[in-house]
């Protein structure tokens, strides 16, 4: 083939707005399966599908969770209301939303799923995409370990069941920092430099600047890790009464989590922040060894509504889950020769085969099954592998 | 998709600290093979004696590239060059004490003489660090144009390119060879080792033997 023309028409309508992408066969299959096997799983565990719109006004988007997502969200006019609307770069609120509002009467716990697409004024710093498709699932209205156990181990379910392998959650407390600085008597005009430090497990900077909380705060961090290790070092340590029940929680839903899926690997960090920042609660992040980011992020978080609500919910990034999925075998295809019944079609569709029609009465069928990539032909009434006639034609 | 037994990848940055880092690396247990130290080798991936690392040697400024993106688990990294990329997917555990120098504001001496800096709304500034001297400059209510360089900062005063750099100082002698004076300290400097936040989590054992290693080297010091 000669190489496209640099000033053709044709070539410049291919370049499209940055982060945005055409999917393609046989990517495009491969993720819509995906996604509905998740969003399958999801629902065997009797959390109900949910579809919220692409946009809806800004000040309903940014409630809540929302309110981090200003700088990233796309808005335009509704020329209709003449309100500002948003495109959403996240599900969870709106689920949020439909809970507190349209289902608000529904007894509790509630379980919703979703899947979407989200769409991004700036791209992440390790995803040049700034359209993204998420699956996620909230736990509404029930605050116990059983609960965040639930939402994690439906994580691991759903990821296992799209063939994900080395597994492995990093569970994590954001609330214990904020709560534990002013408990160690560290007042606000100190730390926000030094939480800056905690984030980035800076421990020469966190001796530095925490004084005589510096022995508590560098015990904290060298607890991050696997999951047995981390647990003996956070039950040594003598910390203030106001956060103890932070780290109880944070223990008990490890070892909840362990006991259920003795497979996946299991790590804590007590002083993850970063990110996590509105999560009222525990935190979870989900990874697979070698695959680069994160599988998915989830936790705590309260639900406006009449009354406040706490709920747990997960959300998966579908183009890191790609990722981390074997891709998928190619698919047999089988070629019907123009002239084949309707019928015999349709019987061999209803035996899982996928089959191509030929559309043209002169073509030689053999060559043409190969031409639109068929890997079987339909001969006599039997399917017959392409590459067995071809083998008895160079004999 | 990596092997769960593959080596983790250190990365080195080039140049001028690989002299200071070499005997805390050996410290640490970090045995680079032979080639490693001959700069004139043109190889850039070296093993260690230890099969589970291997170290790769890139720009002082890409080993925060290689980190985030997770193509390194582990680098040795300037301090100045974290605050530039500050970048959620970066920790970094260990202070490890060496390359010392500051990130300084600097100007032509006649300039710092004759002005009143509470009068600023808007400043011009070379540097290679165009994310710290925005946010520097910002926190104070002044917006910085920033000009990138990648070297050479101390030329652009003399030849009118702006008036004023953003750069790391070690001694000031080459600030003063052209006529410049350090106004504002932004932040001290040093190499710290600095570690991908997935390989923390999925490789913790791993990853936390190589920080508690390279704390111990930086204590033994």
């Amino acid at each position: 083939m000669s190489p496209p023309d640099k000033q053709s028409a044709l070539t410049r309508r291919a370049l499209l707005p940055a982060g945005l992408r055409d999917v393609l066969p046989p990517d495009a299959a491969h993720e819509a399966m995906t996604v509905e096997s998740l969003i399958g799983c999801f629902e065997t565990h009797g959390y109900e599908r949910v579809k919220p719109p692409l946009v809806e006004f800004e000040d309903s988007l940014f409630s809540g969770p929302g309110a981090a997502m200003t700088e990233s969200t796309f808005r335009l006019m509704d020329p209709v209301s003449r309100r500002m609307m948003g495109v959403r770069t996240d599900v969870t609120v709106q689920v949020a939303r439909i809970a507190a509002t349209r289902l608000g009467h529904l007894p509790r716990p509630l379980r919703l799923c979703y899947s979407g697409e989200v769409l991004r004024v700036t791209p992440g710093d390790l995803n040049p995409e700034r359209e993204l498709v998420q699956v996620g699932a909230e736990l509404v209205g029930t605050d116990t370990v059983d609960a965040d156990a639930e939402v994690i181990l439906l994580a691991a379910d759903g990821l296992r069941k799209v063939g994900v392998e080395r597994m492995s959650v990093d569970i994590t407390a954001p609330r214990l920092v904020p709560e534990l600085l002013p408990a160690l008597g560290i007042d606000g005009a100190a730390s926000p430099d030094l939480r800056m430090a905690i984030d980035r497990k800076d421990l020469a900077t966190v001796k530095r600047l925490a004084g005589d909380a510096a022995d508590m705060l560098t015990q904290l961090m060298a607890a991050a890790g696997g999951r047995t290790e981390g647990l003996e070092r956070l039950a040594k340590l003598a910390l203030p009464a106001a956060v103890r029940p932070i780290v109880a929680r944070l223990e008990a839903v490890t070892s909840l989590v362990a006991a259920e899926e003795p497979a996946l690997e299991v790590t804590i960090d007590p002083v993850e922040n970063r990110g996590f920042e509105y999560y009222t609660g525990l935190g979870f992040s989900l990874f697979s060894r070698g695959v680069r980011g994160e599988l998915g992020r989830g936790g705590r978080y309260l639900v406006d509504g009449v009354q406040s609500e706490s709920s747990c919910g997960l959300t998966l990034y579908m183009e890191t889950v790609i990722r981390a999925v074997a891709t998928r075998l190619a698919v047999d295809r089988l070629y019907l020769p123009k002239g084949t019944a309707r019928s015999v079609g349709a019987a061999l569709r209803d035996q899982g085969w996928v089959t191509v029609a030929g559309l043209d009465p002169d073509i030689e069928a053999i060559g043409d099954a190969a031409r639109l990539g068929c890997t079987h032909i339909l001969r006599d009434g039997a399917s017959v592998a392409l590459e067995a006639i071809q083998a008895t034609h160079k004999s | 998709m990596m092997n769960a037994n593959e080596p983790l990848i250190l990365a080195v940055p080039k140049g001028r600290i690989l002299k200071e880092v070499g005997p805390l690396m050996a410290r640490a247990g970090v045995e680079p093979e032979a080639d490693f130290y001959n700069d004139t080798s043109r190889r850039l991936q070296f093993a260690t004696g230890d099969p589970g690392l291997e170290i790769i040697r890139v720009r002082s400024f890409d080993t925060a590239t290689f980190l985030a993106f997770g193509a390194a688990h582990l680098a040795i990294c300037g301090s100045d060059v974290l605050m530039e990329f500050d970048h959620p997917e970066i920790y970094s555990p260990v202070d490890l004490k060496v390359g010392r120098c500051r990130l300084s504001v600097a100007e032509p001496i006649e300039l710092a003489a004759n002005e009143d800096p509470r009068r600023w709304s808007h400043l011009r500034i070379a540097t290679k660090y165009p994310n710290v001297t925005r946010r520097h400059f910002a926190a104070r209510g002044v917006q910085a144009e920033c000009i990138k360089l990648n070297g050479a900062m101390e030329l652009a005063p003399r030849l009118g390119l702006c008036r004023r750099i953003v750069d790391l100082v070690q001694t000031g002698s080459t600030l003063e060879a052209n006529g410049l004076v350090e106004v504002e300290k932004i932040a001290e400097i040093s190499s710290r080792l600095a570690i991908n936040r997935a390989a923390l989590k999925t490789r913790p054992n791993a990853v936390n033997m190589w920080v508690d290693r390279f704390r111990e080297a930086t204590l033994a010091a």
